[in-house]
């Protein structure tokens, strides 16, 4: 096959991200998918046990409670986290003095590494001398033990993830600079009160890009707490408090080498996945019906 | 309906001046036309009467109230926008209805007076679609069923046709006008088009460099424009304009002399200018006038602009359906004596 210039420019730049994708996620996935129907510690040679591995999995209350912890994680947090970017976005959407400032304040969290964020919080959430106890308590507010106390550790991870943002922030902030300005002169002429415009003209016309953010931030929450599960609360307060899947995966494939249990907890997780980005595209697609957009 | 007023308004955004002493009126049920070139202020002059922009200077009056520091809500205008600004999301009705309930109307109060709105534009069928799904001449009536549906006290529009394709833009202009005149609207109607502000304006301002220059009804600006910019802005293809002066009493400029005697006027002016439109340029198949030679045949449907070269200056006449000269053919040609304009070439004023 013969490539012209412009086809051979395209390959040349994508043949690098393409090795990448190959090397680092498309393989290591279909030998996720051949692991989970084995049993393998990388001491003795990997054993055929077919299903036996989600036999267990749909057994194991560890799982249960991980599968249920991640559910209801993305239940709190991706609303919050998505309520928060829009909001922001349209705070900071008229040009004043100071948005530019303001704008990446927001989105600054976002890319601070994983590993200094967990650290930083870390700090943050200590009961004995972490601000944010030391505000609570300042104001006369209950002081919660967020390392100690279950549901204030699972509040501690939400909390920490409606900081990292800055995604759906910048997204939402570009779909609202694209919505015509005339539009919004005409509301003002025709009397329309902010919140009817908002209500009637802003979100109908942002919604199909805030349910893509949605369901893209659900998917992205999944394993989004890996690490401040890991080195915030350590998967606590025991015993399982703060096990999300990732974690749980994590656990059964580093510290108790079942690799073929990790794998096959792992393709779960991405079967749930799977449902959601499905619905995502259902819904989705109504919406574009229904504006023609 | 009402009078829209603008007095001595000065608009200015930093350093740049958009309006510099605007001054024009559109009477009650009158339709105004600003038109002008791009930049020059006529688009801000609608903005600033519907409120979306602030006078820097100046006062604007509706109805003899004065609405300068009023809100846009409760200017009682409505605007129709170049791009037509209608909601993607809203069906046509709600789209027409949307000013009628944000201020509180009832559903089936508002569903009434959309339906008989509809009906004066002519859309009434197009009340369940969706905007995404009509034409262009569709989508102006809608704009202009929720223009009208408020029974506001006047009408602002803004280069409403430029969207339209120009079969289309002939016909829509037809209907505004007459529109217009079965509401008995108050209508300021901004465009850059000269010959849509002729045909469709009661009364036509050219509007240059923030500055009202002229109004006047369309024939008046077409026969007796104020000055050389007003001359030459108006008209296609543009006004020729020679610089002239007094010699042996009569006017000479170029090739050409104008039996006309010095006006009292044009003493004090230092050089004078003489403006004659492309119509006003009779053609003679031989040499006996002004020789000449034709350097380009722009035909037009039923007319044909002949460029021609006089002595080195470029002119443009026009020829009726019968004259098609050959380029380098030598013509001769005339002024019609009394269709000349005399501006001051300094001030560009015309000299009566």
């Amino acid at each position: 096959m013969r490539l012209g210039p412009d086809l051979r420019g395209l390959v040349g730049l994508l043949l690098p991200y393409a090795v990448g994708l190959v090397a680092l996620i498309v393989l290591p996935a279909i030998v996720t998918f051949g692991l989970a129907l084995f049993e393998w510690d990388l001491l003795r040679p990997a054993r055929f046990v077919g299903p036996a591995n989600f036999q267990e999995l749909l057994g194991d209350e560890v799982f249960r409670i991980s599968l249920r912890n991640s559910l209801t994680f993305i239940a709190v947090a991706v609303p919050l986290r998505l309520l928060g970017a829009l909001i922001l976005a349209l705070l900071l959407h008229p040009r004043f003095r100071g948005a530019g400032a303001y704008r990446t304040a927001v989105y600054l969290p976002t890319f601070v590494p994983d590993v200094a964020y967990a650290l930083l919080w870390l700090w943050i959430l200590n009961p004995l001398y972490g601000p944010l106890n030391l505000i609570l308590g300042a104001a006369g507010l209950p002081t919660p033990s967020w390392l100690t106390d279950p549901d204030a550790a699972r509040w501690g991870i939400v909390l920490m993830s409606t900081f990292t943002i800055g995604e759906g922030f910048l997204v939402a902030l570009a779909v609202r600079a694209g919505l015509p300005s005339q539009l919004y002169e005409l509301a003002e002429l025709e009397g329309a009160r902010p919140l009817h415009v908002l209500r009637r003209v802003t979100l109908p016309l942002m919604a199909p890009t805030l349910l893509l953010l949605l369901f893209r931030d659900t998917v992205y929450s999944f394993q989004v707490n890996f690490v401040p599960a890991l080195l915030v609360t350590d998967g606590g307060p025991p015993p399982y408090a703060t096990t999300y899947l990732p974690l749980f995966v994590y656990r059964e494939g580093f510290e108790y080498l079942r690799y073929g249990y990790a794998a096959a907890a792992t393709v779960m997780m991405f079967v749930v996945t799977g449902l959601i980005v499905y619905l995502q595209w259902r819904v989705i697609h109504r919406w574009r019906r229904q504006f023609a957009i | 309906m009402a009078e829209l007023r603008f007095e001595g308004v000065h608009k200015r955004y930093g350093d740049v001046a958009a309006l510099r002493g605007f001054d024009v009126a559109a009477g009650d049920g009158e339709l105004l036309v600003l038109v002008g070139p791009s930049g020059s202020g006529k688009t801000t002059a609608l903005r600033v009467a519907a409120g979306l922009d602030e006078v820097s200077e100046g006062t604007v009056r509706i109805g003899g109230r004065d609405v300068t520091d009023v809100a846009p809500a409760r200017r009682n205008v409505s605007m129709v926008f170049q791009g037509f600004a209608l909601f993607p999301h809203l069906k046509v009705a709600d789209n027409i209805g949307f000013g009628l309930r944000a201020r509180g109307v009832g559903r089936a109060e508002a569903a009434r007076r959309v339906a008989e709105a509809a009906g004066v534009v002519g859309c009434a069928a197009l009340l369940q679609r969706s905007p995404t799904e009509l034409s262009g001449g569709e989508r102006q009536r809608v704009a202009l069923a929720r223009a009208l549906v408020r029974e506001p006290d006047a009408f602002l529009l803004d280069e409403p046709l430029s969207n339209l394709d120009p079969h289309l833009r002939s016909q829509m202009r037809v209907e505004i006008r007459r529109l217009h005149d079965r509401l008995g609207a108050t209508m300021v109607y901004v465009t850059h088009d000269q010959v849509e502000a002729l045909t469709i304006g009661d009364r036509v301002a050219v509007v240059n460099e923030g500055i009202v220059q002229q109004v006047a009804p369309p024939d008046d600006i077409y026969r007796r424009p104020a000055n050389r910019f007003v001359a030459t802005f108006v008209g296609s293809p543009a006004m020729n304009v020679l610089p002239a002066d007094f010699r042996d009493g009569s006017l000479a400029a170029g090739p050409f002399r104008v039996p006309i005697r010095p006006p009292a006027a044009a003493a004090g002016a230092a050089r004078l200018e003489i403006g004659f439109r492309p119509e006003d340029l009779y053609l003679a198949a031989s040499g006996e006038e002004v020789p000449a030679r034709v350097a380009l045949v722009e035909v037009a449907g039923s007319d044909a602009f002949i460029h021609l070269d006089v002595d080195g200056v470029r002119l443009v006449a026009r020829a009726g359906r019968d004259v098609r000269p050959m380029v380098g053919e030598t013509l001769g040609v005339g002024l019609q004596p009394g269709r000349v304009h005399v501006f001051d070439a300094d001030s560009g004023q015309t000299i009566e």
